[in-house]
Order: structure tokens, then C-alpha cells, then sequence
């Protein structure tokens, strides 16, 4: 499985990563993008299987990547979990609105990160 | 001044802290911060809050405990106040700022990203000329931060 891990923050992305590592699946691989923009072009031109995606981010913010992709017919399907600060009811129904699958509240913690990959991939 | 608004922005902090570094800050007692006032704070880190509210929330740290934090983050041994400490409490007033939003939720309001002001006696540019800034001290294990508060039409 390809994992892409959006957040501007980098020690955000390799405390994700890290967390990532628990799902014991040694073919798996992680690709990282500090903003929206770069994750879409790593997106468009690689095969990803999970986006885990940071919601305030400068350029191309989380949410206006979610909407960006669910109107391209490609990316309609791409499991999406949105992993965010944000954590007004507002927002995760925003969120959830616009397409995403899962939501997960920062801090993330590695069962709440594991429990709700393993929602969208029963199988893991 | 009205405790339930500033409630979950204490709640928020004492989180971050216990998850990301394993360390559980004392709250200390709320007082009306001076925006002209000296102080000791070597690096803050500043969300502004827009929306049905305006405001900024901000941390402020001794360079040790910024330090010290990064290290518990990243494993490393960090010396000074570079990219991963300014990555770290930049995170930190992010999670803390989202997080608030969920005990403030009959206000709609937008966070910003961070952004970080460093240096001795750093100045904040405090939005809202007449809105008073809550400062709500912490000490912990590491050492002691402060989380200031201001938003403007709740906190009056």
C-alpha cells in the first residue's frame, strides 16, 4: 500500500510515519508533501492507496484539496483521512461534506491514527 | 472576565502537552497581561483567530523548554532555536488553537497558520486595540511557558 502524508509541519509528517510503522506491513510505502500543491502533483502522477491530509496548510489548504479532488473522476474514490487540529463539530461536518472518509483530531495518538486506517482497510 | 472562555484553551494546552510530551503542566493563576509589559519569553508562537471573533491565541516560551520539547519530539538533541523548534511550537499553538474551537463552537471561527516571533523581549502585535489579553501561566517539569489569550466581542 502507498501511503501519501500531507502536513506542513515536517515533525507532524514523521510522527505520522512513524505511527505508520505499527501497521506491521513491511511492504508499504510512504510519500510525504508539505502542502496541498505538492500533493497533488505527487498524486497525479503516482498510484496512492491512502491520503492522510493536514487541513490548514499554506498554497492548497486540506480542504480545498479534498474538493479539488472529488470533482476529478480519478481521485472520486481515493480514501481519504483528514488528521487536523480542528476540532469544532463544524468543521469535521465540513469536512466530511466535502468527501473526506475519516477524521482524526491532532494530536494523533497510534491507536486513534491505527483504529480508524483499519476502518477503511478491515483486512490490516 | 468570564473563566468558561478560556477554559478550553487551558484544556487544550494541558492535552498537547500530556500527548506530545508526556508531561502533565500546572495551571497557574489567570492575570490581565500588559501588552506594553517586559517580559522574560525568548520565542513565542502566534495563531490569529477570524470569524465571528477576532483574536490571536500565543506561547510563549524560554529557549531551554522550546528546546527541550523539540528534543522529546524528534530524538534529537537540540542546542538553539532552529527550523524543528520553531516546526514544534508552531504545531503546539496550532493543536492548541484547533483544538479550543470544540468548547467555543456557538462562535464560528477560522484559525490561521503560525507564526513565530523570537528574541528577547519580542513584541506581539496584539489584534483588537481595547480587548483585554488574558495570560494564563503554566509550569511543568521541564519548566514554566505562557499561553495568552485575546479574542475580541467574547472575552470582555
Amino acid at each position: 500500500m502507498k501511503i501519501l502524508v500531507v502536513d506542513d509541519s515536517r515533525i507532524m509528517r514523521n510522527i505520522i510515519k512513524n505511527t505508520l510503522q505499527y501497521l506491521h506491513q513491511p511492504d508499504d510505502e510512504y510519500v510525504d508533501a508539505a502542502d496541498g500543491v505538492e500533493a497533488l502533483e505527487i498524486l497525479m502522477h503516482n498510484h496512492i492507496d491512502l491520503l492522510l491530509l493536514d487541513w490548514n496548510m499554506p498554497r492548497l489548504n486540506g480542504l480545498e484539496l479534498v474538493k479539488k479532488l472529488r470533482s476529478m473522476e480519478q481521485f472520486v474514490h481515493l480514501p481519504i483521512i483528514m488528521i487536523t487540529s480542528e476540532a469544532a463539530k463544524y468543521n469535521v461536518i465540513e469536512a466530511i461534506k466535502e468527501g473526506v472518509n475519516d477524521y482524526l483530531v491532532k494530536p494523533v495518538t497510534e491507536r486513534g491514527l491505527l483504529s480508524k486506517i483499519k476502518r477503511i482497510f478491515p483486512h490490516l | 472576565m468570564d473563566i468558561k472562555y478560556i477554559d478550553p484553551f487551558i484544556k487544550a494546552t494541558v492535552n498537547v502537552f500530556d500527548e506530545f510530551f508526556n508531561v502533565l503542566p500546572e495551571v497557574q493563576k489567570p492575570y490581565l497581561l500588559d501588552k506594553d509589559e517586559e517580559h522574560e519569553w525568548d520565542v513565542s508562537a502566534i495563531i490569529g483567530i477570524a470569524g465571528e471573533a477576532k483574536g490571536a491565541v500565543v506561547i510563549s516560551f524560554p529557549a531551554e523548554l522550546a528546546s527541550i520539547l523539540t528534543s522529546r519530539l524528534t530524538g534529537k538533541t537540540v542546542r538553539e532555536i532552529d527550523e524543528d523548534v520553531v516546526d514544534t511550537i508552531g504545531e503546539v499553538v496550532n493543536i492548541v488553537a484547533g483544538n479550543a474551537k470544540k468548547g467555543l463552537e456557538e462562535y464560528r471561527l477560522m484559525i490561521s497558520l503560525p507564526s513565530i516571533v523570537r528574541g528577547k523581549n519580542h513584541k506581539i502585535a496584539w489584534p483588537g486595540k481595547n480587548a483585554p489579553v488574558i495570560a494564563i501561566p503554566f509550569k511543568s517539569v521541564l519548566g514554566e511557558f505562557n499561553l495568552s489569550v485575546i479574542l475580541e466581542n467574547i472575552i470582555a
